[in-house]
């Protein structure tokens, strides 16, 4: 285990994003790519909208991630990736869905919501290191909104911030999800990776 | 094809949730009997074992509640099966009293107690720490730090337990429960029959006269546990530096992720103990003596802290001891947090994180789901009774009727105390007393405080939510449900009837959708006396979309004649709402299509479901 670099993978989103599916799919291909992996989520209240949070972590035996410890920031609601930017440390990676789903508050107008801007401007008080997509656009594009986590991650994997390749990832779906929902999220992985490689 | 839980053969290395880590160790240690009380963050134990079931080899049931979950299992215990019963940490509190004197019994097939405690009250009410129950019953207690050792340590707790006949406490921890890792399985035997009943009065009757040998029994298996502690491998050394560091539970993994990151491996000797009560004395002894001091790391109380103060003070040790006044009494530890400990312990600068402040941002509260009928019945209760009621409230998704607009939780204490704390404030309050409880908790421990109250003539209103399932640990089971993934619940009890059975005399029954009778309803009741129930009946949609394969098949949109007063926004707080301009707007893909609101808005009307 103390061969291997730690890396600290953190994902944040919505309940009902996919969020969970995208840290066990992330983990089972760092497991395929013979890294030793542990994995962490919290459950219960989360599954009624609220915020989601996970973590996957490569050469580590804690499943959790502290303050200003992680290297990479997955975040798949621009809101969530700035509420858990306290979590990355400096200049690391921070890879963000540009697409709001608002909270009750802001839906009711009750309060105002951040923009992009401010999202991208808090991120880069942090780090330089950050990517931007689209990830509900290019999950509609794939055929399934659900499937824009899988965007995310495919971008994940064009970067050299993680050892695993977009190959693995695709292998871990084809191994993991329900064989009808496969070709959407290879496609989204596909766009994901794209999309990183466009920036 | 079975299920890869079910593999007889040992070898391959799954990645393994924490709590199904738990079910395969339980699988091959030859598990018989499995019985719960579902409850975050222990569910999935249970969950897998159900959904399992039509495969394994073993009997299962989702009991009423902990109390009857460790009930059961200890009787099927004492009958030679060996068993495993699970549970939240808040539910030990309703199971102590079978669990204390099981200790004394003994359990002759084994019996493990999961206890899955939340530091951090992720979703609890509660932080307590249930190490203290091992203690205060005289219980062996495991306590893993990774998905391989939950699935150790449930297989080798409960060998040990059948061992000594005694029940055998895992305590895990959220992050443990939770986590993902791992797990190379091992053989999985096929566990055979259970051995039967042996009658044995003085072993299993414990009236005072067998009780107190049965205590002397129980003090001689302690000592002979802790022969065994002394020689597990789940209690280790290592490290050669001059300051001793203890550690227990998940904060071992820290502890160990802390030493990589610090790079101080040399400066620090490291006692890990993984069965850690009871103490294995001549190891930590042992460690005292070669250190000199001892810094301990535990999540929650001073619990190994104390033990082993108490061990240098009776051996004359003049060594400093510290834990909870480097590390807090409360929530989770991080790996940063116990680095810093290490660094200040070498004189080293300590990390702090610049980039670490939170932002103000807009919240995201969990909420009540859209087209959920608890908010129905909310919103005809604050129509009738408004801000001139107490509202007792109870554990489940309905608490979280909590917030704003519908403020429907002025109260809570624990699962089931809706009907007797509301009772209690009905004694102490002018205003009327609205009690709610979900079906799920109703049987769990609603029962017993609804007969009280009907015993004691409380003036009170008991609004029971039955949505046909206990939607917020995941979609259990319970008597009342008519549906399970498995197929039809043949013994369905009915809540009505049970109420009536209790002595209750005013029982009305509504669909909470249909607002104008659960209005009316509500305002009948109101004006009598005594206790009083509302069953509002409806399944929850999620439920319904899961095991009836049902939806709804229309949606609710905003008609064009919308004024703008957004009346529906501000008092109903459906997520399927949002303002767009001055008016309310439906997203159609989050609607349930419940029409509630078009009960409380003409603007609002109904269409076709895709159209």
């Amino acid at each position: 285990m103390s061969n291997t670099k730690p890396i600290r993978i953190m994902l944040t989103g919505v309940g009902g994003q996919g969020t969970l599916t995208a840290t066990t799919l992330l983990a089972k291909a760092v497991l395929a790519e013979g890294l030793p992996v542990t994995s962490g989520e919290i459950h219960g209240m989360a599954q009624r909208g609220g915020v989601v949070e996970s973590t996957v972590l490569i050469g580590c035996k804690s499943p959790k991630i502290g303050l200003g410890e992680a290297d990479v920031l997955l975040g798949f609601e621009p809101l969530e990736t700035m509420r858990a930017m306290p979590y990355l440390r400096k200049d690391g990676l921070v890879l963000s869905s540009t697409e709001f789903l608002p909270p009750l508050s802001v839906a009711m107008g009750k309060q105002e919501n951040v923009s992009i801007d401010q999202v991208k401007e808090v991120v880069a008080q942090c780090t330089g290191n950050s990517f931007y997509l689209p990830c509900q656009s290019l999950g509609l594009e794939a055929g399934a909104v659900q499937a824009g986590n899988l965007a995310l991650l495919g971008a994940l994997t064009a970067t050299d911030a993680v050892p695993v390749s977009p190959q693995t990832l695709a292998e871990t779906i084809k191994a993991n999800l329900p064989a009808k929902i496969v070709d959407v999220n290879l496609k989204a992985l596909e766009l994901g990776v794209g999309a990183l490689e466009n920036t | 094809m079975a299920h890869p839980l079910l593999s007889p053969e040992g070898g391959a290395t799954h990645l393994l949730l924490g709590n199904e880590a738990i079910v395969r160790g339980a699988l091959e240690a030859g598990i018989q009997v499995v019985t719960c009380y579902p409850g975050t963050p222990s569910s999935e134990v249970p969950d897998t074992f159900y959904r399992i079931s039509p495969d394994g080899k073993f009997k299962f049931e989702y009991s009423a509640n902990e109390k009857v979950a460790l009930e059961v299992g200890g009787g099927a215990s004492m009958s030679g099966a060996m068993t495993l019963t699970t549970m939240k940490h808040v539910g030990v509190n309703v199971a102590a009293d079978p669990l204390l004197t099981l200790a004394y019994t003994g359990t002759p097939g084994g019996l493990m107690l999961l206890s899955a405690d939340d530091p951090g009250c992720h979703s609890s009410q509660n932080e307590q720490d249930n190490r203290y129950y091992g203690r205060l019953a005289g219980l062996p207690v495991f306590e893993p730090a990774t998905a391989q050792e939950a699935k150790d340590m449930a297989r080798d707790g409960l060998l040990l337990s059948k061992k000594h006949e005694t029940p055998l406490l895992l305590r895990t921890t959220t992050r443990v429960n939770h986590l993902r890792g791992p797990v190379e399985f091992g053989p999985m035997p096929d566990p055979g029959k259970p051995e039967g009943f042996k009658r044995n009065p003085s072993k299993f009757v414990p009236i005072p006269a067998f009780a107190r040998p049965m205590h002397e029994r129980l003090l001689e298996r302690i000592e002979a546990l802790r022969e065994e502690a002394e020689n597990s491998p789940y209690n280790t050394i290592h490290g050669t530096g001059t300051i001793g560091i203890a550690a227990s539970g998940i904060s071992r993994a820290y502890l160990a992720d802390a030493i990589m990151e610090t790079g101080l491996a040399d400066k620090f000797k490291i006692m890990e103990l993984g069965f850690a009560h009871p103490l294995p004395r001549n190891m930590a002894l042992d460690f005292m003596k070669s250190v000199d001091k001892v810094i301990v790391i535990e999540e929650l109380e001073p619990i190994l802290e104390n033990d082993l103060r108490v061990l240098a003070q009776k051996n004359g040790l003049d060594l400093s001891i510290e834990g909870k006044d480097l590390l807090p009494p409360n929530g989770e530890f991080t790996v940063t947090m116990v680095a810093n400990v290490l660094r200040a312990q070498v004189g080293e600068k300590t990390f702090a994180c610049d980039s670490c402040i939170p932002a103000e941002l807009p919240q995201r509260p969990p909420n009540l789901c859209a087209g959920c009928p608890h908010r129905a019945t909310y919103f005809a209760a604050r129509k009738v009774f408004g801000d001139d009621a107490v509202y007792s409230s109870d554990i489940g998704c309905y608490t979280l009727g909590l917030l704003p607009p519908l403020s429907m939780a002025d109260f809570l204490v624990c699962m089931g105390s809706s009907i007797s704390a509301g009772c209690g404030a009905a004694m102490a309050n002018d205003k009327p007393v609205v009690a709610f409880i979900g079906d799920s908790t109703f049987f769990h421990s609603g029962l017993t405080g609804l007969a009280s109250a009907v015993f004691n003539n409380h003036d009170v209103l008991l609004v029971i939510l039955d949505n046909h399932t206990t939607a917020m640990t995941g979609h259990q089971p319970h008597p009342g449900v008519e549906m399970t993934i498995l197929g039809e619940n043949e013994n369905r009890l009915d809540i009505a009837k049970a109420c009536e059975g209790l002595g209750v005399t005013n029982i009305r029954k509504v669909n909470p959708l249909n607002q104008k009778k659960t209005r009316a309803a509500l305002e009948e009741l109101r004006e009598m006396s005594g206790v009083r129930v509302l069953i509002a009946r409806e399944p929850c949609p999620l439920h319904s979309r899961r095991v009836y394969k049902k939806v709804a098949p229309m949606v609710a949109y905003v008609a064009d004649s919308c004024t703008g007063r957004a009346e529906c926004l501000d008092t109903l707080a459906c997520p399927a709402f949002y303002k767009e301009g001055d008016k309310a707007a439906i997203n159609p893909i989050l609607c349930n299509g419940c029409m509630l609101c078009l009960q409380v808005c003409k603007h609002i009307k109904s269409k076709k479901r895709g159209s």
